[in-house]
């Protein structure tokens, strides 16, 4: 196991999950969604240094949602063009074509749900705003505020702990009812952002004094660059998809979004 | 990005990292009420996740205030754990186009209730275009699909645009928007008062 998709550049590997999920959009089948999910499942596993006990946490419980998904497609689904074509599906029997619908519609977010953990797993969050910043030219001013507005979360955190033993030391009840726990939020969530503007404000007033002008010429500390193994990736990630959507036409399996309105 | 202050950007910016959070958060909400409803259960609490780009343009008033942070809370949510992925980034952009067409429409002029809904269904509206496409709608009966634009379309008007708006005046008045659009706004009526 070795750590290239933790090393990759973390913009090209967003670009690179981006186009697979945009490409799978238009497949309608079950079978290309299927080998793909299960290819980068590997890649995955071949190549990220992941936290696998949680990996596969996540996973199962995406695999729950889908099989809710799975049912709510065929339930809900659209009057089959020949309703005679059926297929034993589990105990029932239901026309072939809202099931393979569902089915690739099931598989297709369990395939999504794959790609993006390979991005979310391997990628560490302040790396890719910088990376978004130096690849992407997303303007300094705003990845520096998002950063700020990251590191605000652990300290809100804190924050309301204190106004939860500030409103109990003066003797405010829980709450009961709807009514009452709607009031509740009310008292925490406003004190809460109010508390974090505040914070942003003071940050803002710090960044400024110490220099800070948000100009887009500026050097950094953390240097991102694209290399070819970044290129190598994007391409092999798209290539494996156009080999695996052949093979699918050569069995026969491949349908294409033909407007199944 | 000429034309902000610092400090509005940094507002923003917290503003979308928090409201990512919320967005995270209503999720597992959204996949119960689908559990019960089916796909149209998202589309009852759907306005939910466009309130940012609202509570920020409402707040700041200047051109892509709502672009901006619902493309930053969407960011935000993918990072923390959205089993969708850097898509969603794309699927926040188009939410917070469609809330920001709304605002462009009456040239950042606007404040009102009702700009504000307008904008809730904007949002709606570009998301469910969206959605159509991206998450397979089109296997779902018709009438089905069209009670759940009007039930996203309510919801976005209701949650987004009324919540929204109820949330920043309630934030304005504890004083700490002062230096911000609608708190001067709302100093100027008072002082006039």
């Amino acid at each position: 196991m070795s750590a290239l998709l933790n090393n990759l550049n973390p913009s090209i590997k967003a670009i690179a999950v981006v186009i697979a999920v945009c490409l799978l959009t238009f497949v309608f089948d079950p079978f290309t969604p299927l080998i793909y999910g299960i290819v980068v499942i590997l890649f995955t596993f071949l190549f990220g240094k992941v936290n696998w006990k949680l990996y596969i946490g996540y996973y199962l419980i995406i695999c729950l949602l889908s099989i809710g998904m799975l049912w709510t497609s065929i339930a809900f689904a659209d009057e089959p063009t020949n309703p005679e074509v059926t297929t034993q599906f589990l105990f029932w029997e239901l026309p072939k074509e809202n099931v393979t619908v569902a089915l690739s519609l099931t598989l297709r977010m369990l395939t999504f749900a794959a790609l993006s953990f390979m991005f979310i797993f391997t990628t560490n969050m302040v790396h890719f705003i910088l990376s978004l910043m130096q690849q992407c030219k997303l303007p300094p001013k705003l990845a520096y505020g998002i950063l700020a507005g990251y590191r605000f979360l652990p300290l809100m955190r804190e924050e309301l702990q204190q106004i939860r033993a500030a409103h109990q030391v003066r003797g405010v009840r829980r709450a009961s009812g709807i009514k009452e726990s709607i009031q509740q939020y009310k008292r925490y969530a406003i004190p809460l952002l109010a508390g974090a503007i505040r914070k942003a404000e003071r940050t803002a007033v710090a960044m400024e004094s110490k220099g800070f002008s948000g100009e887009k010429a500026r050097i950094f500390y953390r240097q991102f660059r694209v290399t070819f193994i970044d290129w190598l990736f994007l391409s092999s990630m798209i290539m494996l998809l156009i080999i695996i959507v052949a093979i699918s036409i050569k069995l026969g399996y491949f349908s294409w979004y033909k407007g199944q309105f | 990005m000429t034309n902000w202050r610092l400090k509005e950007i940094i507002v923003m910016a917290v503003l979308s990292v928090v409201f990512g959070i919320v967005y995270l958060a209503f999720l597992p909400v959204g996949k119960l009420l689908v559990s019960f409803m089916g796909p149209i259960g998202y589309d009852f609490i759907f306005g939910i996740w466009f309130i940012v780009s609202i509570i920020a343009a409402y707040i700041l008033r200047k051109p892509g205030a709502a672009f901006l942070s619902e493309t930053i809370a969407a960011t935000v949510e993918m990072l923390l754990g959205n089993a969708m992925g850097p898509i969603i980034i794309i699927t926040g952009m188009i939410q917070g186009l469609g809330a920001e067409a709304a605002f462009a429409a009456t040239r950042y002029k606007r404040y009102s209730l009702w700009v504000l809904m307008l904008a809730g269904v904007g949002a709606a509206i570009f998301s469910f275009v969206w959605g159509y496409f991206r998450g397979g709608y089109a296997a779902l009966s018709t009438p089905y699909v069209i009670s759940m634009l009007i039930v996203r379309i309510i919801s976005g008007a209701i949650i987004s645009g009324v919540l929204g708006k109820a949330i920043s005046d309630a934030l304005a008045k504890t004083g700490v928007l002062s230096s911000f659009a609608l708190g001067k706004q709302i100093n100027k009526a008072r002082s006039v008062s």
